[in-house]
């Protein structure tokens, strides 16, 4: 009897967990409306806002050279371009002074920071900027020349405070696990960001996002101990009613790539996780006006641990069911949360196929089915980093977990801060 | 304060209901975007459904006829809300259970103050609900299908007050609820929000009508035309799988219910998934419907008998859609239920099928709508056509409206007095008497009930069990006798183990190929007999009955 009740306990509770994560997934494509409120409006030609673009560079001379050109080749007519590089790293800043010299539209700012992390960079080339708005890249993005026109009349049109653009891990092709991840972009940026917006409650991407300087300053810019110092600026803001705008466009992403390899992904996530406990002690949620905004903001920041139970309880539930007596309802109620978990499956294999349509891009049989095998490992490998990042923050361990530079050519693999 | 780009900047939705394209004619209402709070709809929705409940629910004990499947699942129903699982005698998988499962949760409160109403005849009842609710589904599609107002309560009427629907709708069969899910399903696919989840439970409906009446999954395909019909091209293939998932993960839960319980494989002494389906699939064909000598052909006449407007009209209907599909709205807009009756009539023409005599419930709905499109087709045709604004002569106007109101009169000049016969019918006359006095009889004449063994049909069952009879050993289902082994074995001395046969027309029908039941009809005489002809229920006690004991 016991036994009975604790199952159905945790079967519902798994259920309405996968359940609520589904409906939230599933957001922009609930209606057509709403999937056409998901995009970039049509600019109208006006410009007025002017933008300081951050892009701090750290042991990536490889790449940072041609991401400049990329951003110069805006069609917008305000902006300039802060690299922000290491004392230490002369490699890069040779690069920056390069780049600056051939054009008075880029400025180097030189991070002196003993330890140096991408939010203190930030802060340091903060007090330099002279645009409206400051908006923040990385190194290695590919962003797309109209995208600042854009936002100039994303800000405009609707009175935003910030605006995050969308990001998207293109290379699927790589690796079992980098289809998984470019999917989860998919999902997350296409479609769950937006109902954060319009929920009022956003934890903020790492690039392509857009502040109004003078909120950026006031907040006191981005917080230099926190590891998901993205995520935390969102939380700030919104948590004291700054409006925040999403905007998808598949041609208007700023196009990354996934992590070089398992071990890296592996980190990158832990980092991210332990960010996200990080902002869910700060408290600065606690601030949000209304129940469900906490209860969003909640249950969101602690997703990472969350993912990490269920992906364990569910499969451990059904053998329950399967393999001891248990009443027929009893055992029925533990196909719940699997049942929802099929569904997500489903969605994703239809997401996949929605990915290979807005980019153009071939997606073979091999890759759904790599899609549905993988997708226990992947959780695996969510779960592993969900607990190393639990360990490490109760280990007090906060540093960034930057992986050794074993040489140049490899060092913009080595990168963890590729944002959520 | 955060929020989306707001749709309207810039990016037009682009609003592509392919589904219901519209002309531009002036005769149409278009759809509010919400009905509950369109007036006109509400009012006309309301009368309509006060006048069907009269219709439905007067005399709806009495009349038709108690029928052996209803006791069936009514009975079923009883052994869910008394706990003895999903039948008194042992579940075989015959039909997924969801359906009587409904019932047993439909009649619980009544039930429960009132365990002895809980017979078939005060428990059709609450087969006024199902109706009231399919009745609204009715129209609500309509209105969703873009039919204009009246033609929506046209089909809520048809659908409602033809009197083969009065009479099939008042009986307690499984295929008046799965009819209510798929009417669901129906709405749900033709949402004007076109929202995801609902297209999602649009799918999970279609699973709850299979899994009530196993025959409603030929009748899916429709639902997905009318929600390919109804999605937007962006969001469309999200929409459509979400749909079938829905439905395949819920219609799912029925084999592994039979898997939970071991149950899904053939095996000995256990009854099985598979054994129940290869029954139904292999039960004895009908013969072809229009062969004048087939059981189909006597089916189909039975039901022409009550009313040939709506099965010969729809069919007639859903014709004229498919051969004016290229030129008419209409005809695009009522693909879906005109796809659900030219499937429903393409697997009632199979040759050696079997054809049940509520068969023809599953298309109730589907005619309706159909007939409704093409009267309003025609009528569009008739006022419209042609005609461009302004331009028309004044006695062209009124010829047109002459041709339309002799056309309407015509048609009410030969419904109108065959429905009022079949309903005034369905409303008066007393069908049930002998049944009534024959379960009165065996509750009032019979001295020790708990000790008495009986064999009745399944109509009556219940009737018993309330008068104290042993539910399943006591009162025993009379084809149980010979076919339920459970049942065989506490009868060693075969007939001569009974006291009594409530010879009903059914029993007496069936007899003959169950060796039991029929040698306890030979060894019996009546004692009491109620009503005369082929009607007539007979008591016969049989005849050792009285020295064994």
């Amino acid at each position: 009897m016991l036994t009975s009740v604790f199952i159905a306990v945790v079967s519902l509770v798994l259920f309405w967990m996968a359940a609520f994560t589904l409906w939230w997934q599933m957001h922009a494509w609930r209606t057509p409306e709403v999937l056409a409120s998901t995009r970039f409006s049509r600019p109208d030609g006006d410009g007025h806002v002017s933008f300081s673009l951050l892009l701090p560079a750290r042991h990536e001379q490889a790449v940072l050279d041609h991401t400049i050109q990329r951003l110069l080749e805006s069609t917008h007519t305000a902006f300039e371009i802060i690299v922000i590089v290491g004392h230490d790293d002369p490699e890069t800043t040779e690069v920056a002074r390069r780049a600056a010299g051939r054009d008075p539209r880029v400025r180097v700012v030189v991070d002196t920071h003993g330890k140096k992390n991408k939010p203190k960079a930030m802060n340091t080339a903060l007090p330099h900027c002279r645009g409206d708005v400051v908006g923040v890249f990385d190194a290695e993005d590919q962003v797309h020349p109209e995208l600042l026109a854009h936002v100039d009349h994303a800000f405009r049109s609707t009175g935003a405070d910030v605006v995050q653009g969308g990001v998207q891990l293109i290379n699927f092709h790589s690796s079992w696990y980098s289809l998984r991840n470019c999917l989860e972009y998919f999902f997350w940026f296409r479609s769950r960001l937006h109902l954060h917006a319009q929920k009022g409650f956003i934890p903020l991407g790492g690039n392509t996002v857009f502040v109004r300087t003078p909120v950026l300053r006031e907040a006191g810019g981005w917080d230099p101990d926190c590891l998901a110092e993205d995520c935390d600026l969102g939380v700030r803001l919104s948590s004291v009613g700054k409006k925040v705008v999403v905007a998808y466009d598949s041609d208007m992403v700023t196009r990354e790539e996934t992590p070089g390899s398992l071990m890296s992904l592996l980190k990158q996530r832990t980092r991210w996780n332990q960010g996200f406990l990080q902002v869910y002690r700060k408290r600065d949620w606690k601030q949000l006006p209304g129940f469900g905004q906490r209860m969003l903001a909640r249950y969101t920041l602690m997703t990472p641990y969350l993912q990490a139970v269920s992906g364990v309880v569910i499969p451990l539930n059904v053998a329950i069911a399967l393999f001891l007596d248990v009443p027929v309802g009893i055992a029925f109620l533990t196909f719940l949360p699997a049942v929802t978990a099929l569904v997500t499956f489903v969605f994703e294999v239809v997401g996949l196929h929605d990915f290979g349509k807005q980019y153009g891009l071939r997606v073979r049989f091999a890759h759904y089915l790599k899609l549905i095998v993988g997708g226990p490992f992947y959780q695996l490998l969510l779960a592993g980093a969900a607990v190393r990042a639990v360990w490490r923050e109760q280990r007090g361990r906060t540093d960034w977990e930057l992986t050794s530079h074993v040489g140049a050519h490899l060092a913009h693999t080595t990168r963890e801060d590729v944002p959520a | 304060m955060t929020s989306t780009l707001p749709a309207a900047t810039g990016v037009t939705v682009p609003a592509q209901r392919t589904a219901v394209p519209r002309t531009g004619s002036t005769g149409r209402t278009r759809p509010p975007a919400r009905l509950r709070s369109s007036r006109p709809d509400l009012i006309l929705c309301g009368v309509l459904l006060a006048a069907i409940l009269v219709v439905q629910g007067w005399n709806i004990a009495d009349y038709p006829t108690l029928s052996d499947d209803e006791g069936t699942y009514l009975a079923q129903a009883w052994a869910v809300q008394e706990g003895r699982g999903l039948a008194h005698y042992t579940y075989w998988y015959d039909h997924p259970p969801l359906g009587w499962i409904q019932i047993a949760v439909l009649t619980w409160i009544p039930a429960h103050f009132a365990p002895e109403s809980m017979t078939v005849g005060s428990m059709r009842a609450v087969m006024l609900l199902v109706s009231a609710v399919s009745a609204v589904l009715v129209y609500v599609l309509g209105r969703r299908l873009s039919l204009p107002r009246w033609a929506a309560g046209l089909g809520m009427v048809l659908f409602g007050l033809s009197p083969l629907s009065v009479v099939l709708q008042r009986e307690i069969f499984l295929d008046n609820l799965a009819v209510m899910w798929t009417l669901l399903a129906f709405c749900l696919a033709a949402s004007p929000s076109r929202h995801l989840w609902h297209h999602f439970g649009a799918g999970i409906a279609g699973a709850m009508a299979v899994l009530t009446k196993e025959t409603m999954l030929i009748v899916l395909p429709a639902v997905m035309l009318t929600m390919w019909r109804h999605s937007h091209r962006d969001t469309r293939k999200f929409a459509l799988t979400g749909a079938v998932t829905a439905c395949a993960l819920i219609g799912i839960s029925y084999p592994l219910l039979a898997l939970l319980k071991g149950e899904l494989f053939p095996g000995d002494g256990h009854v099985s998934l598979w054994d129940g389906i290869a029954y139904q699939m292999t039960r004895p064909g009908s013969g072809f419907i229009l062969d004048p000598d087939s059981g189909s052909y006597g089916v189909l006449q039975s039901w022409l008998y009550y009313d040939r407007v709506l099965p010969l009209g729809g069919l007639a209907g859903a014709l004229l859609l498919l051969l004016t599909w290229r030129w008419s709205v209409t005809a695009r807009a009522l693909a879906g239920p005109a796809l659900a009756v030219a499937v429903l009539a393409l697997v009632a023409l199979r040759p050696s099928g079997y054809l049940p005599a509520m068969y023809v419930l599953q298309a109730l709905p589907f005619l309706a709508l159909v007939l409704a499109g093409g009267t309003a087709s025609v009528a569009h045709a008739v006022l419209r056509r042609g005609r461009h604004s302004g331009e028309e002569k004044r006695y062209a106007t009124w010829a047109r409206y002459a041709v339309a109101t002799a056309l309407a009169a015509a048609s009410a000049a030969y419904v109108v007095p065959r429905w009022y016969d079949g309903d005034r019918t369905a409303m008066t006359a007393d069908a049930n008497a002998p049944y009534q006095a024959a379960a009165r009889w065996m509750g009032t004449q019979v001295e020790d009930p708990a000790d008495t063994r009986v064999l009745v049909d399944d109509a009556l069952w219940l009737d018993l069990v309330h008068h104290g009879y042993e539910p399943g050993t006591g009162v025993i289902w009379f084809y149980k006798a010979d076919l339920d082994p459970a049942v065989t074995k506490t009868m060693p001395r075969g007939w001569r183990d009974l006291d009594y046969v409530v010879a009903s027309p059914t029993v007496r029908r069936d007899a003959v190929d169950l060796p039991n039941v029929k040698a306890a009809m030979e060894h019996s005489t009546p004692v009491a007999v109620f009503g005369t002809g082929e009607d007539r229920v007979e008591i016969r006690r049989v005849q050792s009955a009285g020295g064994a004991r």
